[in-house]
């Protein structure tokens, strides 16, 4: 198996997703839906096979800040998207005149949107919170 | 935590890139330890230890103010 560093992985991808972004451009020049799927699943199938054969060696310092990385951004997207959600609807349900005729009937649907997607995110947490907490030892009743 | 892997480094005559080569992670990871700006998992100090035969207190000094890592 092929020992690839996480640096040349990631150039890797980059020149795949070069290949794909022409490939999608020449498709939308030459209208062909075909051409574009076929790029993109080229590239999918290409990484996928590279992701099976080589053995990406992944840097934990890269994985503490991937970590932190992604905690901050839940901790900052699920509110202000939740908020959002809140305000947008608020207006809907208060019985405002111009919201009643249906003229802003886009905004609820965009805090409706938004709220699922609030929704979506805290239930997503808690399954990933869940499987990691099993994975790594907790939730047994061993003594 | 004060690390003071710069010192076996330079006792082994190792630059940064060679280390980083031989615990298999990135140089950046070394410079980050070396400044104590990041606490390396218990396998990485296991394999410095290894590395440089001795034990991992010898490398990491506790100070009990890891929590902020």
């Amino acid at each position: 198996m092929v020992v690839m560093n996480r640096k040349k992985y990631k150039q890797l991808r980059v020149i795949v997703a070069l290949f794909v972004g022409a490939i999608v451009g020449l498709a939308v020049v030459r209208d062909s839906y075909l051409l574009s799927i076929a790029g993109v699943l080229t590239g999918m199938v290409f990484m996928v096979l590279v992701r099976s054969t080589a053995k990406i060696r992944t840097d934990e310092r890269e994985l503490t800040i991937q970590e932190k990385a992604a905690r901050m951004t839940y901790a900052i997207f699920a509110p202000t998207i939740g908020m959002a959600a809140f305000f947008l609807l608020l207006p809907s349900k208060g019985g405002f005149s111009v919201f009643s005729k249906g003229e802003w009937l886009y905004i609820e649907s965009l805090g409706m949107i938004f709220a699922y997607l609030t929704l979506f995110l805290i239930a997503l947490y808690a399954i990933s919170y869940h499987f990691f907490s099993r994975r790594l030892g907790g939730g047994g009743n061993e003594e | 935590m004060k690390s003071k892997l710069k010192v076996y480094r330079a006792m082994h005559d190792l630059t940064q890139e060679q280390l980083a080569e031989k615990l298999e992670v990135t140089r950046q990871t070394i410079i980050a330890i070396e400044a104590d700006k990041y606490l390396p998992s218990l396998s990485l100090a296991f394999k410095m230890a290894n590395l440089f035969k001795v034990n991992i207190e010898d490398i990491f000094k506790y100070q009990g103010d890891d929590n902020e890592y």
